[in-house]
């Protein structure tokens, strides 16, 4: 039975896009189910899949031998054992030290960035007031970027040269950085065109542009919803 | 291996890997940088930085190898010393392990927020939020969902990293009275009565006694440090 990966709105849930996006780029197998976050009855159709109320779910195997996993790290780490070919982290074990500290501090920091530039990737690209705390993210996310290119990524584009689950952490930061016309360096630009050069990632934006779910809450000039056109390149 | 850590009286993130070390019988050195330096905090980070340039605690250094974020700490750990099983041996036990500590690493801000650890604290009642309330709820069905089909008297079974994660919140519980089922405080007494625990308590009351400030030099210090926040990641977090 293939695995299965309960997922909320590829416009807006970032959470759901990091294994999501892991598993395409490394080639795992599953199939998905869209729940649409804040809609009636969502918060229940989540908790049927499992109590902590959260999307991501992966769901591997059934009866005695089921095992949900929920929050995004520790569905990679389960994906990473259950699937080392795939090399979902560095194999080299410094770098792979690196691609956990900096998933960790995705996983539970950016509070401010998250908070004012929340993942909508039908938002057309503009750039928004920031307040300084937003901005010291942005240059902490550079910084932790540009370290990892510089000490690890001479093998590939990506923070460790090839893909690996630290780009799934971040891939919803490029996609902020680009609705937000986040300015860059060169180098953070180079990696971030990386990122959205994915099959995994065009797949995942053409479904987004495509979902009619509209979260008030998520669209910063609500009522008016600025959105790409559907086929946008 | 040498472990950076801050305030065993505040720092609930220094307090993971430092009794998940103890417990699992890993030995290394502990440097300790305090919160409360007369500067604040930028002399704090300087401090730091004399140690590692990743500017925030906990940091365990390997030789040249640097790293931040409790989890990320415990899954280094867990590589290097397998023996130690500091995580569970069945794979879909794991895989809930980490589940429960990768909750832990981003949730319960409300419980964080009403109830910072604070182990000198007389032990006090506290009214909590309903957001608070939740996060007690969700902790305390977790944890009995577990420790029923483990066996307890940890999470799963033995101690492990989770354990380690949850550590700080028992000490929550237990320093603002909580109201808790019987079972979780079976948990609780289970955590407390590592003799990691017990040594954790009395590193930090040896301490207290070797600094000669009074109790309110000593607040005026934390106070001076801005106690609202609590250094995580190199920006301030708020608690």
């Amino acid at each position: 039975m293939t695995l299965k990966l309960i997922i909320g709105n590829k416009n807006y849930s970032s959470w759901s896009m990091r294994p999501w996006i892991a598993m395409k780029a490394a080639g795992i197998a599953f199939d998905e189910t869209v729940i649409s976050l804040y809609v009636e009855g969502s918060e229940a159709a989540i908790r049927a899949h499992s109590p902590a109320g959260k999307v991501p779910i992966l769901i591997d195997g059934q009866g005695d031998r089921e095992v949900r996993v929920w929050e995004s790290l520790a569905i990679l780490e389960y994906l990473a054992e259950k699937f080392p070919a795939a090399q979902l982290w560095p194999s080299d074990p410094a770098a792979r030290a690196l691609a956990r500290a900096i998933s960790t501090e995705m996983h539970a920091g950016f509070v401010p960035l998250r908070q004012q530039c929340g993942m909508n990737m039908w938002r057309p690209p503009a750039k928004r007031d920031l307040s300084e705390d937003a901005k010291a993210n942005i240059a902490r996310i550079e910084t932790i970027w540009t370290e990892a290119r510089m000490r690890f990524g001479a093998g590939g584009p990506f923070l460790f040269g090839r893909f690996c689950a630290a780009d799934a952490m971040f891939a919803p930061i490029v996609s902020r950085f680009e609705t937000y016309a986040i300015d860059v360096s060169a180098p953070v630009a180079a990696y971030m065109q990386a990122v959205i050069a994915l099959p995994a990632w065009a797949e995942w934006r053409r479904a987004a542009l495509r979902e009619t779910w509209v979260i008030r809450k998520f669209e910063y000039d609500w009522p008016d919803v600025k959105r790409l056109a559907t086929d946008a390149a | 291996m040498k472990l950076v850590i801050a305030n065993k009286n505040y720092s609930s993130w220094s307090m993971r890997p430092w009794i998940a070390m103890k417990a699992a019988d890993i030995p290394f050195e502990e440097v300790f940088v305090p919160f409360g330096a007369p500067l604040g905090n930028d002399e704090f980070k300087q401090r730091l930085s004399a140690y590692t340039p990743a500017g925030m605690v906990p940091v365990l250094i390997d030789g040249d190898t640097h790293i931040w974020e409790t989890l990320a700490i415990l899954e280094y750990l867990a590589e290097t010393f397998p023996d130690r099983r500091l995580w569970p041996a069945d794979a879909k036990a794991r895989a809930q392990a980490r589940a429960l500590a990768a909750e832990m690493h981003a949730g319960f801000a409300a419980l964080r927020r009403e109830c910072p650890m604070n182990i000198r604290r007389p032990v006090r009642g506290r009214e909590l939020s309903a957001a608070a309330q939740q996060n007690v709820a969700r902790i305390e069905a977790m944890w009995g969902e577990v420790r029923t089909r483990h066996g307890g008297p940890f999470l799963f079974g033995k101690f492990c990293a989770a354990d380690a994660m949850y550590a700080p919140v028992v000490t929550r519980l237990a320093t603002y009275g909580i109201k808790v089922s019987r079972e979780t405080l079976g948990y609780m007494e289970a955590v407390m009565a590592l003799p990691a625990f017990a040594e954790w308590l009395q590193r930090h009351a040896a301490r207290l006694r070797e600094d000669a400030s009074t109790a309110d030099e000593r607040r005026a210090r934390m106070d001076a440090a801005n106690p609202k926040y609590v250094l995580r990641n190199p920006t301030l977090r708020t608690h």
